[in-house]
C-alpha cells in the first residue's frame, strides 16, 4: 500500500513543504529512501526502524520504498523521520488514517520517543500556508510552533503518540502497540537532544537578555559618566559603538548594560527573531520574546560561527543578533577574516552564505558594540602606567580593526581607568529604567521622522533632510570639518551624531552644540595618530 | 663651516674623526701620537697592511681592532668624503677646529672630535639651552608634563634638547615647536635617516626650527652603544636637564649622571613612591643632588629664567590665559577653567565643572578648534593660553608628578 504525508525542510529562514511518500510491497525486505538524501538522513533508515519495533509497532518484512518529493531539493537532517515512520505504519496497516489531515515534524530516537528539530517555526508556518490547519511537532517544540497563528500544533513524545494522533479515536492500533521501556543504565535522565539544545556561541548572550538579573544595572556603574552617555547616544540612535579603554576600565561592564536600556522588539521584529532562533536552534523563551537580542560572542569565534554555514547554511551570530545587538568584547583579538565579514551585515543589514549547494541571503541588522584595549599591554594613554608595547605597537595593534569597519563605527569614545576614589566615592548614578526611557523616547522620535529607519543608518540626503542644520549650525559643521581636519566620512558620522544627540534633547533640528557634540565623541587616536 | 686651520687638516680632521671604529678616544690617542690629522692619516695609511692592525694597536696603546687600519687608510684615500655626504644632505660638519663649535662641549672630558648636522648650526650656542629627557615608554601624564614642560620652556625663550626618541622625548620637541619655539635633537645615528622612523616628519620640523645634529656621519646606524653616548652631548649642550620619567634602567639616567658630572642642574619630577615608572626619578632625587620639579614656575626660577622675558606664543594666540577664559561664557568657561588646571579626563572635567557629558563635550570640542585642548589618549590637555594660566584659586597640592604650583606655594617657600 502507498502513503501519503506532509512534512517540511527549513531553506534559508523559509520552510519548503516536502510530501513523504511511502510504499510497503511485497519482495525482498528492505528500505530504500529517494528523493537526492543526503548522508544524514540515510541514518533515518535505521533509527526509524528501532523506533517502530521499540514503540511497539512491527516493521514490515517487505520492500519499503520512501520517496521525498520534490526530488530534485537535497534533503537533509532527521526532521523526516515521524513522517517516514508514520508513513511505514499507515501502508503496512498496522494503523489506519482516520483522524483527518497532519503534518507531521520530527525526529525519532531508538526508542520510539520524538526529539525535538530546529526550524520548526518556518516549517509549520509553511506548512500553513500550504493549507494545513494541524501539525504535530516535537513536544519540546511544541511552545515555538504555536508562534504561528492559524494552525492547530499537537507536541508528541513519542511514535505511539503520534500515531493515536493520526488514526483519531476511530481509527485502529495494532494490538500491540505499547511503548517498551528501554533498560537504563545510567538512571532515568532525559536522553540528550539534538540541535536544538545545542550550545552555540551565541548562547552566551540568551541568559543576558533572558534572564534580568544578568545584565548590569546601570546604578551600580560607578564614574564613567562620559562612557555613559556615549552609550546612551549610540543606542538611541542604534550607532555603531567602540569602548577603548585599558584593562579595568570598565568596557565590559558598560557594555553589558545593554539588554536593560533598549526598547522592546516591535511586533514584526519579534516574529523575525522568534523564527532565527528557531532556524539556529536556540530555544524560545515566552517570557522575552519582546527583547533585543544581545550577543557577546568570544574572541576566537570563527568565520562560519560569525556569518553562518555549514551544510545546512545555518544563520551565524550576525543574523541571530538581528534587530539587536552584537557585542565585540576585545575587538582587536578578533581574526582578520572574523572582522572584515562584518562589513556587509553594517552596511546592507544583511549577509549572504553562497555554497557550491546554493546560497541564502540572511537579515542581519544588527548594532555593533565593541571594546577593546588601546594596544596590546593594555596601557597605551593611560594617565599613571606605562605602556610596556615596543615603538610603535601601539599604532600597530589599532591597524588590527581594517579602516573600511572602523569607518562603520560612528562613536568612538576612549575610557579611562577610575582610581579608588572616584570608583568609591562617586555620586549616585542614574539607574537604567531612566535612561532607557530617554533612550525609547529619542528612538522613537527618530523613527517616526526616519521612516522607520534608525539615525544610525542615514546617509546621503536623507541625513542631510534629517538634520536640518540652519546657517549658524551649517557653520559650525564646517568649521568642525576644517578645524578637527575631518573627512567627509568623518563629517557624515559627526552629523548623524548630532541628530542623535538633538533627539535625546527632543529638538527638531540639529543645533551648534550638538555637532559639537558629536564631534567630541571621534577617538582622535584613531584619525591623526599621537604624534610623539 | 668656515674653519681658521688649513683646510688640508680640517678635511683630514673630519675623514679621520669619521672614520668606522674610530671614537673619541682613539681620535685623541691618534692625534696625540701623531700630531696633528693629516699626519696621522699618512702615518697609518703607509703601514704594511698584513701587520697594520697589530702595529697601530701598540702605538696607540690600546686592544687590537681588526679592519681599524683598513678603514683609516680608506679614509685617508678620500678624508673629504664624510663632509661631502652632510652637504649633500643640506647639512654641515663642525668641529673644535671651527669658531661655530659649541664651547659647552668643552666642558665634555671625551668630547666628539666632530659634529654632524641639519638645520642652524646657531642652534646649539644660544645661551638657553634645556635638555628635557625620559623614558620612551612614558604614561600618559608623564608624556603630558613633557609637553607642558617643552611648552613652558619653549615660551620662556629656551631651546629644548632631547634626543629624538618617542616618548618623552619626542612630546618635548613638539610640545617646543608647536609653542613656535626651537629644538634641537642628538641622535645617535647618522643624518640620512635622523631618529626613529616615526619622527621623521618631527625631525624635519627640528631642521627648520632648530636642529639635529649627531657624532656619526652619514650612513651610520645607531647601535645599543651610540644612544648612551650621545646623551653626553644632551647633557653638555644644556645648561640644565630636566628628568621628566624615567624608570629604573632608562637612558634618562645615564643623561643625569653626564649632567652631574659635566657641572650642569639636574632637576628632577618627583613621582608617587613606589612607583616603577618613575622609580628612576626617584632615586636621583635620593642618591643625587638633583632638584625637584614642583612646578613650571619654580622650574623657570630654579634655570634663572623667572625674569619674565615674554617668549614666543603659540602660533595663532595672541591670548593670555586669563584673557582666553574671559572670551568664554557659561559652560564653557566651566570647562576651560577646570582644564587650565591641568591634565584631566573627560570624566575629571565633568565632575570639576559640574556639567552634563553631553555639554562638556560640546566644550571640549570647541576647545580644541580654538587650539586650546588637546586629546592624549584618555586625557584631556589644556593647550595654548590654557597652559599659562596661573591657576588662582587655592588648591591642594596634589597631582604629584604633574602637580602645578601656585604661586602660593612658591611664597611659602621663599
Amino acid at each position: 500500500m502507498l502513503a501519503i504525508l506532509d512534512t517540511a525542510v527549513v531553506s534559508g529562514l523559509r520552510g519548503e513543504l516536502v510530501r513523504v511518500e511511502v510504499d510497503v510491497a511485497p519482495g525482498l525486505p528492505g528500505c530504500q529512501i529517494v528523493g537526492l538524501p543526503d548522508a544524514s538522513l540515510s541514518e533515518a533508515r535505521e533509527r526509524v526502524r528501532s523506533a517502530i519495533r521499540n514503540a511497539g509497532f512491527a516493521y514490515p518484512l517487505s520492500r519499503i520504498t520512501v520517496n521525498l518529493a520534490p526530488a530534485d531539493r537535497r534533503k537533509h537532517g532527521a526532521a523526516y523521520d515521524v513522517a517516514i515512520a508514520v508513513g511505514i505504519l499507515l501502508a503496512s496497516e498496522q494503523i489506519r488514517a482516520s483522524g483527518g489531515p497532519w503534518a507531521l515534524l520530527g525526529e525519532l530516537s531508538l526508542d520510539g520517543g520524538v526529539m525535538p528539530v530546529t526550524g520548526v517555526l518556518p516549517m509549520v508556518a509553511t506548512l500553513r500556508d500550504a493549507g494545513h490547519r494541524r501539525v504535530c511537532v516535537p513536544m519540546r517544540n511544541r511552545e515555538e510552533a504555536s508562534l504561528v497563528a492559524d494552525v492547530e500544533v499537537v507536541g508528541a513524545e513519542g511514535l505511539d503518540d503520534v500515531a493515536r494522533l493520526v488514526a483519531g479515536p476511530r481509527g485502529r492500533l495494532a494490538a500491540t502497540a505499547r511503548r517498551r521501556a528501554p533498560i537504563r543504565v545510567s538512571g532515568d535522565q532525559p536522553a540528550p537532544t539534538g540541535a536544538a539544545d545545542r550550545i552555540s556561541p551565541g548562547d552566551q548572550g540568551r541568559g543576558l537578555s533572558g534572564d534580568a538579573g544578568s545584565w548590569t544595572e546601570l546604578a551600580d556603574v560607578r564614574g564613567q559618566q562620559h562612557a555613559r552617555w556615549a552609550l546612551e547616544v549610540a543606542l538611541a540612535g542604534r550607532h555603531n559603538l567602540l569602548l577603548l579603554g585599558s584593562p579595568g576600565a570598565g568596557k565590559t561592564l558598560l557594555a553589558r548594560a545593554t539588554p536593560g536600556l533598549l526598547p522592546p522588539l516591535t511586533e514584526s521584529e519579534a516574529r523575525d527573531v522568534a523564527i532565527i532562533r528557531s532556524v539556529a536552534g536556540l530555544e524560545q523563551a515566552a517570557g522575552d520574546r519582546l527583547s533585543r537580542p544581545f550577543l557577546a560572542p568570544h574572541h576566537t569565534t570563527s568565520y562560519a560561527a560569525l556569518v553562518g554555514g555549514g551544510p545546512a547554511l545555518r544563520p551565524g551570530l550576525v543574523t541571530q543578533a538581528h534587530h539587536g545587538i552584537l557585542f565585540l568584547d576585545e575587538l582587536a583579538e578578533f581574526d582578520r577574516d572574523v572582522l572584515d565579514a562584518l562589513r556587509q551585515p553594517l552596511e546592507d543589514g544583511s549577509v549572504e552564505i553562497a555554497r557550491a549547494h546554493g546560497a541564502v541571503r540572511y537579515p542581519a541588522r544588527l548594532q555593533l558594540i565593541a571594546a577593546m584595549n588601546p594596544c596590546r599591554c593594555g596601557w597605551y594613554g593611560d594617565p599613571v602606567r606605562a605602556c610596556r608595547c615596543p615603538v610603535r605597537e601601539p599604532q600597530r595593534y589599532m591597524r588590527r580593526v581594517s579602516g573600511p569597519l572602523l569607518d562603520r563605527i560612528d562613536l568612538r569614545v576612549v575610557m579611562p581607568r577610575l582610581d579608588a576614589t572616584e570608583l568609591v566615592g562617586a555620586a549616585h548614578p542614574e539607574p537604567s529604567a531612566s535612561v532607557a526611557a530617554r533612550i525609547r523616547q529619542a528612538w522613537e522620535r527618530a523613527l517616526a521622522r526616519g521612516g522607520g529607519r534608525p539615525n544610525g543608518l542615514l546617509r546621503g540626503r536623507r541625513l542631510l533632510e534629517a538634520c536640518a542644520l540652519d546657517e549658524t549650525a551649517r557653520a559650525t559643521l564646517a568649521e568642525v570639518a576644517e578645524g578637527l581636519e575631518l573627512t567627509a566620512r568623518s563629517v557624515h558620522r559627526v552629523m548623524r551624531v548630532a541628530r542623535t544627540i538633538a533627539d535625546l534633547r527632543d529638538l527638531g533640528a540639529v543645533g551648534s552644540t550638538e555637532i559639537l557634540a558629536a564631534a567630541s565623541l571621534r577617538d582622535h587616536s584613531l584619525e591623526t595618530g599621537p604624534a610623539a | 663651516m668656515i674653519g681658521r686651520t688649513p683646510t688640508g687638516e680640517r678635511e683630514a680632521w673630519v675623514g679621520l674623526a669619521s672614520t668606522p671604529g674610530v671614537g673619541d678616544v682613539t681620535f685623541e690617542r691618534l692625534l696625540a701620537t701623531w700630531g696633528d690629522a693629516p699626519t696621522a692619516l699618512e702615518a697609518v695609511a703607509n703601514m704594511s697592511p698584513a701587520r697594520a692592525d697589530e702595529e697601530l694597536a701598540g702605538t696607540l696603546g690600546l686592544r687590537r681592532r681588526t679592519g681599524l687600519a683598513a678603514a683609516i687608510r680608506v679614509a685617508a684615500a678620500d678624508p673629504g668624503r664624510p663632509e661631502r655626504a652632510m652637504l649633500a644632505l643640506g647639512g654641515w660638519v663642525l668641529t673644535p677646529l671651527d669658531s661655530a663649535w659649541p664651547v659647552s662641549l668643552h666642558d665634555l672630558e671625551e668630547p666628539p672630535p666632530v659634529i654632524f648636522g641639519l638645520g642652524s648650526p646657531a642652534s646649539l650656542v644660544v645661551p638657553r639651552l634645556v635638555a628635557v629627557v625620559g623614558t620612551r615608554h612614558p604614561t600618559g601624564l608623564g608624556r603630558s608634563l613633557a609637553t607642558r614642560v617643552g611648552a613652558r620652556l619653549a615660551q620662556a625663550g629656551v631651546t629644548v634638547v632631547s634626543g629624538l626618541a618617542v616618548g618623552i622625548d619626542g612630546a618635548a620637541h613638539l610640545a617646543a615647536l608647536e609653542a613656535g619655539g626651537e629644538s634641537v635633537a642628538v641622535v645617535g645615528g647618522g643624518l640620512d635617516e635622523p631618529g626613529p622612523a616615526m619622527h621623521r616628519r618631527l625631525a624635519r620640523q627640528l631642521t627648520a626650527h632648530g636642529s639635529v645634529i649627531s657624532e656619526q656621519p652619514p650612513g651610520i646606524r645607531p647601535t645599543a652603544g651610540t644612544f648612551p653616548r650621545r646623551n653626553r652631548i644632551v647633557s653638555a649642550l644644556a645648561r640644565a636637564t630636566i628628568v621628566v620619567e624615567a624608570p629604573a634602567r632608562s637612558g634618562a639616567l645615564i643623561t643625569a649622571r653626564h649632567a652631574l658630572e659635566q657641572g650642569r642642574l639636574l632637576l628632577v619630577a618627583p613621582g608617587r613612591p613606589l612607583d616603577p615608572t618613575v622609580a628612576g626619578n626617584l632615586a636621583l632625587l635620593r642618591e643625587s643632588p638633583a632638584r625637584p620639579l614642583v612646578g613650571l614656575d619654580e622650574m623657570l626660577a630654579d634655570l634663572g629664567l623667572d625674569d619674565q622675558v615674554p617668549g614666543p606664543r603659540a602660533p595663532g594666540t595672541v591670548l593670555s590665559g586669563a584673557t582666553a577664559l574671559r572670551t568664554l561664557a557659561g559652560p564653557e568657561h566651566a570647562v576651560a577653567q577646570a582644564l587650565s588646571l591641568g591634565p584631566q579626563t573627560v570624566d575629571g572635567l565633568v565632575h570639576a565643572s559640574g556639567q552634563p557629558p553631553g555639554v562638556v563635550a560640546a566644550a571640549l570640542t570647541l576647545l580644541q578648534l580654538r587650539g586650546w585642548a588637546k586629546v592624549l589618549g584618555a586625557l584631556q590637555l589644556p593647550a595654548g593660553p590654557l597652559l599659562d594660566t596661573p591657576a588662582r584659586a587655592p588648591r591642594a597640592a596634589g597631582g604629584a608628578a604633574d602637580g602645578r604650583g601656585g604661586s602660593g606655594q612658591r611664597r611659602m617657600a621663599s
